[in-house]
């Protein structure tokens, strides 16, 4: 099931060595999510757009892995329930479908906006990157719902923050599944990987809506 | 019961009230959900026989099944039910005798009706204005519509979700050939995914009810949550193979029997009389390929993605949504003898923008065409359209004056048996209908079973309705699960629907009571037709079946035998336990099913 065998790995790379050529439309967007591993290479999840059918199956494999439900006594994954999951597919037409989640922005402009003081011990505000995984977590604790890292998100990144209904506090930051992303090992059609990158590569922190409009121009030639 | 939110939607136009009705879990057990539900609501719904399909009785139902929503590869089907404003039996029982409908749509929207915590929507009444419905969670609203009055799917399905603010609604909506009761209006989701048979978007309209929006938070719970994970965790793997029957439909979705059907002389050309197409190199997957597809897109959950959706360059430069799968591209295509691409995906496009269906809109087309080519009717008939077979452009016309049901498309619209009525002149013999449904793009002659499919539907003339009392009863399961049946070959074995079914509800479902259900189902749809007039009489063939020869192709000079197919049709009631003379389901037979209470 798992794609990332070395040899589904080099395939995709070729994919994206034709994007770069102008051929195919991927390759230029879609850092999903981008770690710095131990030896300084970056890995990242990565989206092919020309590949993406829209089915939403990450989703609901997210969800499962990230709302993990007791069962005697047992931890087991869940339903699936999509609108739980951190990785969300975005609709449009004409027919495109966009799957985003944390980008993982350098800049990260959610800790960015978020006001509460540096904890002087841990060095974090309420909302913070960790370090096993560079993903994005808030403390619940020091938290006030105050909503801003999420405008912030959508503002200026992929827009992936959605605050709790009931306590505003952020929610849907991708965990990278402890390392094992669960929306690459499920998706059918080998739309996401999980890869190492360069630092360099374009339209990171882009909301679906401008990638929706890319992608758009080049099936439909803007229809 | 678990699996299921046990909830039903009742939303009726004319009082604007909602009410959350309970589903008695013994409707569950027997009607299973989806179409099988449905047809439950149906029968409990309608007062009576002979309720007038397009008066505010008559109930919509939008039927999920109780695998949709789960992440179960390839369960996103939703079924409309109805009753049909299509249909006709030869002799009417009552003034608005017709049969049942059913009609099946994938996408988004019928898993997004379970988030919400429903198992289904059943709209009556009538409302004053136009207007649209308004779903998130609990949350249901009837709200005003008379802005996108008028507009084509195309346009609504963009503008409707920029007011909504919030991509992750879902809906289904009209067209305006719906809004016009144009008596095969379809229903659409995301951009082309149409319920587009048996005129559910003409009750729709008739309800003035324009479109329903749906989101929801929620999930049923499952009965056995380690079976299920294992049973989709088996189920993922399967269907993550590269198998042939998966590439198929990757590669080529239903496309790819374009060729297929052509080359074996079971094609809908040239309004039914020749079983193959020798234009249909060009209307088929390489060209298709190279011309148009871009992207390859998938419903809800499935790893099949056989939608294609891409644009048409040239003159009729056009948005490609889904096209040409089988069915529109032999319906607008090979059997109107039109072999150009572009126009083809032209037409599809129009058609699904007015949301008719496209299955009858072609077949109606033909059978003008033929009426024009032999000069049972002229120019004036046509509005002056040149209506000439392979003429994109009067094919154009004819569908703009039927979404419009304008002119010579107010007759048009109402299909084909009502024009052989009017045209007379022997035309009824080559009125491809049953029951007063248009034939789908599947040919008859070479093949008997596709015969029985047709004549014993219990919508009216169906491709989908299987051709034997097996393929029946378990397509009637699957449209009452929610499963597609493109992805049938997956759930076999240790995969079988009923394990999922059994972990879903914590029931076991054993193969016989699995059947069983779907007999019942069918016996149901049956009888509620029996009782509006229906009988052996309208189980019957278009004449042309019998005596017009091919002329071409491996299946040149092929008619279907008269007497035989009598004989298979005899052998078919008998098998069924129903009275041969009359085609009514014994007493005994609908004892035995538990659907005592229809005899
Ligand atoms: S599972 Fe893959 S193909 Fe399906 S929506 Fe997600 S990224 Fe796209
Ligand atoms: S701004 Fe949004 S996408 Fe960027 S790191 Fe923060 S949460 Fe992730
Ligand atoms: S890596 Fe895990 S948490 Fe992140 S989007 Fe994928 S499945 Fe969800």
């Amino acid at each position: 099931m798992n794609l990332s065998t070395e040899q589904s790995r080099r395939n995709f790379l070729r994919t994206l060595a034709i994007g770069a050529g102008g051929m195919a439309v991927l390759g230029s967007y879609g850092f999903i999510f981008q770690e710095e591993s131990a030896n300084g290479e970056i890995k990242a999840i990565v989206v092919d757009f020309t590949k993406c059918a829209g089915c939403r199956t990450c989703e609901t494999a997210c969800s499962a892995y990230n709302h993990q439900v007791e069962i005697d006594g047992q931890l087991m994954k869940g339903l699936g329930n999509p609108d739980l999951s951190n990785i969300k597919v975005w609709h449009y037409n004409p027919d495109v479908d966009i799957p985003v989640t944390c980008f993982l922005c350098e800049d990260a402009p959610c800790i960015e906006a978020c006001p509460i003081a540096i904890d002087p011990v841990t060095g974090r505000k309420a909302l913070y990157r960790d370090e096993t995984f560079s993903t994005i977590k808030c403390d619940l604790d020091r938290c006030i719902g105050c909503g801003k890292c999420s405008k912030a998100c959508h503002e200026k990144s992929g827009g992936v923050i959605f605050p709790n209904k009931e306590t505003g506090k952020p929610e849907r930051m991708c965990t990278l599944c402890d390392g094992d992303p669960q929306c690459v090992k499920y998706c059918p059609y080998g739309a996401l990987q999980y890869l190492t990158i360069t630092p360099d590569m374009p339209l990171r922190n882009t909301s679906p809506d401008k990638i929706a409009e890319k992608m758009i121009e080049q099936y439909y030639q803007g229809y | 019961m678990k699996g299921y939110n046990g909830i039903i939607l009742e939303i009726d136009l004319t009082s604007e009230t909602i009410n959350k009705k309970q589903i008695p879990e013994e409707d569950l057990l027997n009607y299973i959900g989806g179409r099988g539900l449905g047809m439950k609501l149906l029968y409990d719904y309608l007062p009576e026989a002979g309720v007038d399909p397009l008066s505010p009785e008559n109930p919509l139902l939008i039927m999920p099944g109780p695998f949709s929503g789960f992440p179960i590869p390839s369960s996103s089907r939703t079924c409309v039910v109805t009753k049909s404003p299509k249909t006709f039996p030869l002799s009417k029982k009552y003034e608005h005798s017709s049969t049942v409908s059913y009609s099946n749509m994938g996408g988004f929207v019928g898993p997004e009706i379970r988030f919400a915590g429903y198992d289904g929507l059943l709209i009556t009444g009538k409302a004053k204005k136009p207007v649209y419905i308004f779903i998130e969670d609990d949350v249901v609203e009837i709200r005003n519509a008379s802005r996108y009055w008028g507009m084509g799917t195309d346009k609504f399905d963009k503008y409707f979700i920029e007011d909504l603010r919030d991509r992750k609604f879902e809906s289904f909506y009209i067209g305006p050939a719906g809004e016009n009761l144009v008596p095969y209006a379809s229903v659409i989701n995301t951009a082309a995914r149409a319920a587009g048979r048996g005129g559910v978007g003409c009750v729709m309209g008739s309800k003035n009810l324009k479109a329903v929006a749906v989101k929801g938070t929620g999930m049923p719970t499952v009965a056995n949550h380690k079976d299920y994970l294992d049973l989709l965790e088996k189920a993922r793997v399967s269907f993550s193979e590269d198998t042939d029957n998966r590439k198929f439909w990757r590669d080529e979705g239903t496309t790819g029997a374009l060729k297929y059907s052509s080359d074996r002389g079971s094609q809908a050309v040239k309004n039914y009389s020749e079983g193959t197409f020798e234009g249909i190199e060009n209307l088929a997957t390489e060209s298709a390929r190279k011309k148009i597809w871009k992207r390859d897109f998938a419903c809800f959950s499935c790893a099949l993605s056989c939608t294609k959706s891409g644009y048409a360059k040239g003159a009729y430069g056009t948005m490609v949504h889904d096209a040409p799968e089988y069915e529109t591209g032999t319906m607008l295509g090979a059997n109107l003898m039109i072999d150009s691409l572009e126009g083809l995906a032209k037409l599809i496009f129009v058609a699904d923008d007015y949301g008719m269906d496209i299955i009858s809109a072609g077949n109606t087309i033909g059978f003008l065409m033929e009426c024009y080519e032999k000069q049972l009717i002229d120019k004036d008939f046509l509005d002056g359209i040149d209506l000439q077979w392979g003429s994109v452009d009067a094919s154009l016309q004819m569908l703009h004056k039927i979404g419009k049901m304008e002119g010579v498309g107010k007759l048009a619209a109402q299909g084909v048996k009502p024009l052989a009525g009017k045209i007379g002149k022997g035309s009824e013999n080559f009125a491809i209908h049953v029951k007063g449904h248009e034939l789908a793009a599947w040919n008859v002659p070479a093949y008997e079973k596709t015969g029985i499919s047709y004549t014993t539907a219990n919508r009216g003339a169906c491709h989908l309705n299987g051709g034997d009392i097996s393929e029946q009863d378990g397509i009637a399961i699957m449209d009452s699960l929610g499963a597609c049946a493109f992805a049938e070959g997956w759930y076999k074995d240790e995969l079988h629907y009923r394990h999922f079914l059994s972990a879903l509800t914590g029931l076991e479902w054993s193969e016989k009571e699995f059947d069983k259900a779907g007999e019942r189902i069918f016996n149901l749809e049956k009888m509620m037709n029996y009782r509006e007039g229906f009988d052996r009489n309208d189980d019957i063939l278009p004449e042309r079946f019998y005596t017009n020869k091919f002329t071409m192709g491996p299946k040149e000079g092929a008619v279907v035998d008269r007497e035989e197919f009598k004989n298979k049709m005899d052998e078919y009631y008998e098998a069924r336990g129903w009275n041969k003379e009359t085609s009514r389901p014994t007493d005994e037979k609908l004892e035995e099913l538990g659907l005592g209470f229809l005899t």
